[in-house]
């Protein structure tokens, strides 16, 4: 088992971007310290860890820091390639086509998230970014037919690159969906990616990081709004 | 690549635009690692079959068409996708996972931070142009720093003594630099700012693979001064956005006003 070198993660519960890395590092069973950062008062060793971002998540391995979740995502894989199954495939035209489409996932589902909680005025500008979310997936519902081959994730068998950027994702879209009344993932809309949820959400490494307590979460969105930080990608 | 597996295959193809930096990066990373390939211009203003049919999702070069017929968009991901198929060829990543990680968190920040405040320059003037310079100012002075004490300390390019893959992505931006500076009046690389990043950007455009890469410099001021013309008299709104949407654009939008993810 490869180790040399603690791990500690310094996040925020709601994060997509730390959930996403959480499940990594739960797939690959590593251990490592969580540190909740609170963004009002932000650590010392998070604004020397990502001085660009100022921003969560941040991966100190061995003390150094590692920044941008996909970034942490894919050092997690090359780093610890003997503890576990590789969240990237090994063919490399497979590869790219995760990448792409993690890509795709922050750049439209991403922005469309932003929008929906974080950069609305209104419940006319929170329907328009759901909207843009929606159709989004629906993009990536037919990304999925054609990933995952009939199997139950982007990646497969297994949870998968795609899988985890994505799922990342799941704990806001269940507190949108408690604001709006009605689904982010349609079922009728997209119909693969919510079996997906159902299965994403029950996975093990899924377990304790992918929030299930809307109301939590809304609580929670207030204290985020005032802080108006984008947060890292 | 060896005569009789050139003739059993089609060759790699790209697909890209001769004024897209992100298209340069693909033919820069293929002549540094010795691949061949074939380049099919595509006009931005009227997209071929091909295009539509290989990129349906962005719509954008470069694409890459692989001997099968499969193809890859995205200039990152195309990038990576070189560097693992063919394990044998020189590699653009560094191999150490620390270091790639650095490497890659440098590409974001050239294609969220840097690049689209060089756009903002480009297209805007007066106050606005002033802030966008400010905040242009503020990313290259991360750049230096992190070559004078930083991640990238003592080396000739990013990449360390050969051009890898951060070099890549910032070079194939930031000959725009100095085109931008001749079309605006505006500095934006002072030499005595910031003099290893000048220094790093004459040693990478001084490559020959980047010399047969990168367009004339007279090729690259008519096309921005051009640009610039319809950018401010579209101005009204926020001036970066989709240029190469606009009817009258016969003209494909640069790179660095392009808002295409490239992670």
């Amino acid at each position: 088992m490869a180790g040399g070198g603690d791990l500690k993660l310094l996040g925020v519960w709601t994060s997509p971007y730390v959930i996403r890395v959480r499940v990594a590092l739960n797939l690959k069973s590593l251990p490592y310290e969580y540190v909740e950062e609170n963004l009002g008062s932000k650590s010392a060793l998070l604004l020397a860890s990502n001085p660009v971002h100022k921003t969560v998540p941040v991966l100190l391995h061995g003390g150094r820091p590692v920044n941008e979740s996909q970034v942490i995502l894919q050092y997690i894989d090359e780093v610890y390639a003997s503890n576990g199954p590789s969240v990237l495939p090994a063919d490399p035209y497979e590869r790219a086509a995760a990448r792409f489409w993690a890509a795709y996932v922050d750049d439209k589902v991403g922005a469309a998230w932003q929008g929906m909680l974080f950069t609305c005025r209104t419940e006319e500008e929170r329907a328009a970014a759901v909207a843009r979310a929606v159709a989004a997936l629906q993009t990536l519902e037919g990304a999925l037919e054609e990933c995952s081959k009939g199997k139950a994730f982007f990646g497969g068998d297994a949870i998968g690159f795609v899988d985890v950027v994505l799922g990342g994702y799941l704990g806001w879209f269940g507190a949108v969906d408690k604001m709006i009344g009605r689904r982010v993932i349609d079922p009728a809309k997209t119909p693969l990616l919510a079996r997906w949820e159902e299965r994403f959400r029950a996975a093990e490494a899924a377990k304790g990081v992918v929030p299930d307590d809307a109301d939590k979460m809304l609580e929670f969105l207030p204290t985020l709004l005032a802080l108006s930080a984008p947060k890292s990608k | 690549m060896e005569k009789a597996a050139a003739e059993k295959a089609a060759p790699l193809e790209l697909l890209g635009s001769w004024a897209s930096s992100y298209t340069h990066r693909v033919q820069l990373a293929l002549r540094l690692k010795g691949l061949e390939f074939e380049y099919a211009e595509e006009d931005l203003g009227s997209k071929s079959d091909a295009l539509l049919r290989h990129n349906p999702v962005y719509k954008k070069v470069p694409v890459l068409v692989l001997p099968d017929g499969r193809a890859l968009a995205e200039s990152a991901v195309i990038l990576h996708y070189l560097d693992d198929a063919f394990p044998a060829a020189r590699q653009l990543l560094p191999a150490d996972p620390f270091d790639r990680a650095v490497a890659r968190f440098w590409c974001h920040f050239s294609d969220d931070k840097l690049g689209p405040a060089v756009g903002a320059v480009f297209a805007s003037t007066g106050e606005e142009q002033e802030a966008a310079v400010r905040q242009v100012h503020e990313n290259l002075a991360l750049l230096e720093a992190e070559l004078r004490e930083g991640a990238f300390k003592g080396r000739r390019f990013f990449g360390g003594d050969e051009v890898g893959f951060l070099d890549v992505v910032l070079g194939c931006g930031s000959y725009w630099l100095a085109v931008f500076e001749e079309v605006t009046g505006v500095q934006l690389v002072d030499a005595e700012a910031f003099p290893l990043f000048h220094a790093w950007l004459r040693d990478f455009e001084a490559q020959e693979e980047v010399r047969e890469t990168i367009p004339s410099v007279d090729r690259l001021l008519d096309y921005a001064r051009g640009l610039r013309q319809m950018l401010l008299a579209m101005a009204g709104g926020a001036g970066a956005a989709a240029p190469a949407d606009a009817p009258t654009a016969a003209l494909p939008a640069p790179a660095t006003a392009d808002i295409a993810v490239d992670i």
